[in-house]
C-alpha cells in the first residue's frame, strides 16, 4: 500500500465515522455524538487537504485519479465547515458528511481507466473554473440539504401535524431560509465566473466558445434557472417553500449535469479520459 | 427524638388568586428575620414565595409545630388564622419531603415542566441561608431537591413541550422564527390570554410589541404594561406590515383579517414570514389566511389539539419523573435515619473493620509461609490500631450529641468525613457558601 492509498483509506475511514455519528447522534438526540461526528470530518478533511495538495505539487500522486471528483468531496466539505462556523449550523452535517464520503468513494471507481490531466487544464482557470463551480455545486448541496429538510418542517407546521423529536431538534424555519439565502446570494455569482471562466478557457484552448458539448448545453440551462431564482430571491421577495423546492431542482439538475454527463457522455469534460 | 421535616404552603390548586395575593410572602423587604423565626420549637426554617404558590419549610419539634408556623405566616400578613387555614395544605416527614421534590421538578407547577420554579426555589434558599436559619436537614434537603430536579430535567421529557396555550404559541413562534431578537408584535384586542403570551412573547426577547384597541386608551395602557407601542385600530392593515407574530382576540362577530388583506400586506414585506395567533371565539381572522405562501395560522383549537398532544406525551413523562423523585424520597429518608447516634457509630465501626480484612488478606499474600498463628496476631493488631483510632471520634460524637444544636451537625460531619453513605461529591457542592469569602 503507499502513501496515497493509505491516505485515502483512511479519509473514508473519518468520513464513513463523520456519516455515522451525524446519522446516530440526530436519530438518539445526543449532541455528543454530533460532536464526534464533526471532529472525525475535521480531521478527514485535513487528510483530505493535505492529499489534494501533494497531488497538486507532487509527482508522486496521481492527478488523474477522479481527482476532480474528490475535489468536489473537499468543497462540499468546505462549504458546511464555512456555514457551520459562521452560523452554527451542524445539522448540514447530515447533507455534507453523506455527501463527501459517498463522491469520495465514486472518486475510486474511474480509477480504472487511467489517463493524464490535459495539458490544457492547468493554470489560473483550474481555480477559477473548477474551484468556483465546485464551490457554487457544494453551496447547493447545503441548501438542497436544508431545503427537504423545510418543507417537510413547513408542511408539518402548515397543516399543524404532530411533530416528531426529529422534528423538534431542527432549527427554526427562518435558519433554513438562510441557508437558501446564503446558497443563492454567494452560489449564483460563483456559477457566473465559473462558467464565464470556463467559456474563455475554451476560446483559449480550442479557438472557440461553443462547441455543442451536452455539458455546455445542460451549464446554461442551469445558469438561466439559476439567474431567475436569484432574481426571484432579491426583487420578488421569493423565500420559503418555493426558494427551496428550486434549490432542490436545481441541484439535482446539477447532479445530472455532473455524474451523468461527465461519466457517462461523450464530452470533453470527461472524467474519463 | 419527635424532630420533623414541615411543610406547610397553599398553590394555585387550592387556593384562588385573591387569596394567594392576601397570603403572598413575596416581597422579601417587609420579611422581617423570616416569616418564621428560628426558635422554640422550630430548628430551621425558610419561604419559597411565587405568584403561583406560598410554602414553609421547617424543621420543628413536638405537636405545635403546624399551629405555630400557621400564625407565625397570619400574622406576618395581618390576617386572621381562620382565612387562611382552609386554604392551607400540611405536610409532615416524607410527605413534606416528596412534595418539595414534586414542587422544585416542576411537577406541580401550573405550566408543568417550566423552569422557573427551580430559581425561585434557589433564591428562597439562599435568602435563608443569609438569615442563617437553616442547618443540617434543610440544607441537605434542598441540595437534594436541586439535585433531584436536574434528574427529572436531563431524565426525563417533562420539561420539553408546551402545556398551556399561549406557551405553545410561543414555542410554535420559536419553530417558525428562531430567535426572537429581530421580530415584533402585535396584539390586536385584549384578553387574559393575548396579555399571557405576550408575556412569554417578552421572556423570549421579542424586539417589539405592538397594540392595536378598539378603545385606544385601553389598548395603551396595554401596551405600556409591555413597553410596547399603541396604535390606532384604523391603522391596523398598514401596520400589519411591520410585524411578523399577530395575536389576535377581538370580540368581532365577523371576521377583522381577510386572505385578500393579508396578500396585500406580503407583497408590501416581499413575502417576509407571519404568524397569526387566533384566540379568538369566533374567530377574527379568515382560516384562508393559512393558504398564503409564508404565512401560518393558528386558531384556538388548534393551539388546544397541540396541547393535548403534549399533554397525552407528557402523562408518560411525569410518570418516570414521579418514580424518580419516589425513589430519591427513599434515599432522603436513609440519610435523615441515619442522623441519629447509634447507627452512625455502626456505620463508622463497621467501616474500619472492612478495612482491616481488606488489609489483612493483602499483608498474608505477601508473606510467605505464614500461618493461622500469624493471621491471628497480624488481627488482633490491627483491629487494636482501628479501635483506638474510632475511639477518640465516637466519644467525640456522644458528648456533643448530648448538647441540642451540635449533635445532628457532626453526626452529618462524621458520616460525610468518612464517607459512610458513599456519596459522590458533585463539583459545586459548595459553591454558594464559597463566593461569599
Amino acid at each position: 500500500m503507499n502513501l496515497s492509498e493509505l491516505f485515502s483509506l483512511l479519509i473514508i475511514v473519518l468520513y464513513a465515522l463523520g456519516t455515522l455519528f451525524i446519522i446516530a447522534g440526530t436519530a438518539l438526540r445526543k449532541d455528543p455524538l454530533k460532536k464526534l461526528s464533526n471532529w472525525s470530518a475535521v480531521a478527514g478533511f485535513g487528510l483530505h487537504s493535505a492529499m489534494l495538495l501533494f497531488a497538486m505539487v507532487g509527482s508522486d500522486f496521481d492527478l488523474s485519479k477522479g481527482y476532480y471528483i474528490q475535489f468536489l468531496s473537499w468543497s462540499l466539505l468546505f462549504i458546511y465547515f464555512f456555514l457551520w462556523w459562521r452560523m452554527r449550523l451542524s445539522f448540514l452535517g447530515l447533507t455534507a458528511a453523506p455527501l463527501a464520503m459517498l463522491l469520495f468513494i465514486g472518486s475510486f471507481t474511474l480509477t480504472t481507466v487511467q489517463g493524464k490531466l490535459p495539458e490544457e487544464w492547468t493554470g489560473m482557470f483550474f481555480g477559477l473554473h473548477i474551484g468556483t463551480l465546485f464551490l457554487s455545486f457544494g453551496l447547493l448541496a447545503m441548501a438542497f440539504g436544508a431545503g427537504l429538510i423545510f418543507i417537510r418542517l413547513e408542511r408539518k407546521i402548515k397543516s399543524k401535524e404532530q411533530l416528531t423529536e426529529f422534528d423538534k431538534d431542527m432549527p427554526a424555519l427562518a435558519t433554513f431560509d438562510r441557508v437558501n439565502h446564503v446558497a443563492v446570494m454567494a452560489g449564483f455569482p460563483l456559477y457566473t465566473i465559473g462558467m464565464a471562466s470556463g467559456f474563455i478557457w475554451a476560446r483559449l484552448a480550442w479557438g472557440r466558445l461553443l462547441s455543442a458539448d451536452p455539458k455546455e448545453i445542460v451549464s446554461i440551462f442551469v445558469w438561466f434557472v439559476f439567474a431567475w431564482l436569484f432574481h426571484q430571491r432579491l426583487t420578488a421577495g421569493w423565500r420559503g417553500r418555493k426558494a427551496a423546492k428550486a434549490v432542490i431542482w436545481l441541484f439535482a439538475i446539477s447532479v445530472f449535469s455532473l455524474i451523468g454527463i461527465n461519466v457517462f457522455m461523450p464530452t470533453h469534460h470527461s472524467f474519463i479520459q | 427524638m419527635d424532630r420533623d421535616i414541615y411543610l406547610i404552603g397553599l398553590n394555585h390548586k387550592t387556593a384562588s388568586v385573591e387569596v394567594r395575593e392576601k397570603f403572598a410572602l413575596t416581597d422579601c423587604k417587609h420579611l422581617e428575620p423570616g416569616v418564621v423565626p428560628v426558635e422554640g420549637c422550630i430548628k430551621e426554617a425558610m419561604v419559597l414565595s411565587t405568584c403561583n404558590r406560598v410554602e414553609l419549610i421547617v424543621v420543628g419539634e413536638g405537636d405545635g409545630v403546624i399551629n405555630h408556623v400557621i400564625k407565625c405566616w397570619a400574622d406576618a400578613r395581618g390576617q386572621r388564622v381562620d382565612d387562611l387555614e382552609p386554604y392551607v395544605y400540611k405536610h409532615k416527614g416524607l410527605e413534606a419531603v416528596q412534595h418539595l421534590f414534586t414542587v422544585a421538578s416542576s411537577l406541580d407547577s401550573l405550566v408543568v415542566g417550566e423552569p422557573q420554579i427551580l430559581g425561585q426555589l434557589k433564591t428562597a434558599y439562599h435568602e435563608a441561608v443569609d438569615r442563617n436559619a437553616t442547618r443540617v436537614i434543610l440544607n441537605r434537603l434542598l441540595h437534594k431537591a436541586f439535585s433531584v430536579a436536574k434528574r427529572v430535567r436531563t431524565e426525563t421529557g417533562v420539561a420539553s413541550s408546551a402545556v398551556s396555550i399561549s406557551y405553545a404559541a410561543v414555542e410554535l413562534a420559536k419553530r417558525i422564527f428562531g430567535d426572537m431578537g429581530e421580530y415584533t408584535a402585535m396584539l390586536i384586542g385584549a384578553g387574559e390570554m393575548a396579555e399571557l403570551a405576550a408575556t412569554h412573547l417578552l421572556n423570549n426577547g421579542i424586539k417589539k410589541i405592538y397594540v392595536a384597541n378598539r378603545t385606544f386608551e385601553r389598548g395603551q395602557l396595554l401596551a405600556e404594561q409591555f413597553n410596547g407601542e399603541a396604535i390606532a385600530f384604523s391603522d391596523l392593515f398598514t401596520q400589519l406590515e411591520k410585524v411578523d407574530i399577530i395575536i389576535s382576540s377581538t370580540g368581532a362577530h365577523e371576521a377583522v383579517i381577510r386572505a385578500k388583506d393579508i396578500r396585500t400586506v406580503l407583497k408590501k414585506r416581499k413575502n417576509r414570514p407571519m404568524f397569526f395567533i387566533d384566540i379568538a371565539v369566533p374567530r377574527d381572522i379568515d382560516p384562508d389566511v393559512n393558504a398564503l405562501d409564508n404565512v401560518y395560522l393558528y386558531d384556538i383549537d388548534d393551539l388546544k389539539e397541540v396541547v393535548e398532544e403534549n399533554l397525552a406525551q407528557r402523562q408518560e413523562e411525569a410518570q418516570k419523573a414521579r418514580a424518580i423523585v419516589e425513589s430519591e424520597t427513599q434515599t432522603f429518608s436513609k440519610w435523615l435515619r441515619s442522623l441519629e447516634l447509634q447507627p452512625t457509630i455502626v456505620d463508622l465501626v463497621n467501616r474500619s473493620e472492612n478495612i482491616v480484612e481488606e488489609e489483612l488478606i493483602k499483608c498474608m499474600k505477601r508473606l510467605e509461609g505464614a500461618n493461622g498463628e500469624t493471621e491471628k496476631i497480624l488481627r488482633c493488631a490491627m483491629t487494636a490500631v482501628a479501635k483506638k483510632m474510632n475511639h477518640e471520634p465516637i466519644s467525640f460524637l456522644k458528648r456533643r450529641h448530648e448538647e441540642e444544636e451540635a449533635g445532628d451537625r457532626y453526626i452529618d460531619i462524621t458520616r460525610r468525613m468518612f464517607n459512610l453513605d458513599d456519596d459522590p461529591v458533585r463539583a459545586d457542592a459548595h459553591g454558594h457558601r464559597r463566593k461569599k469569602h
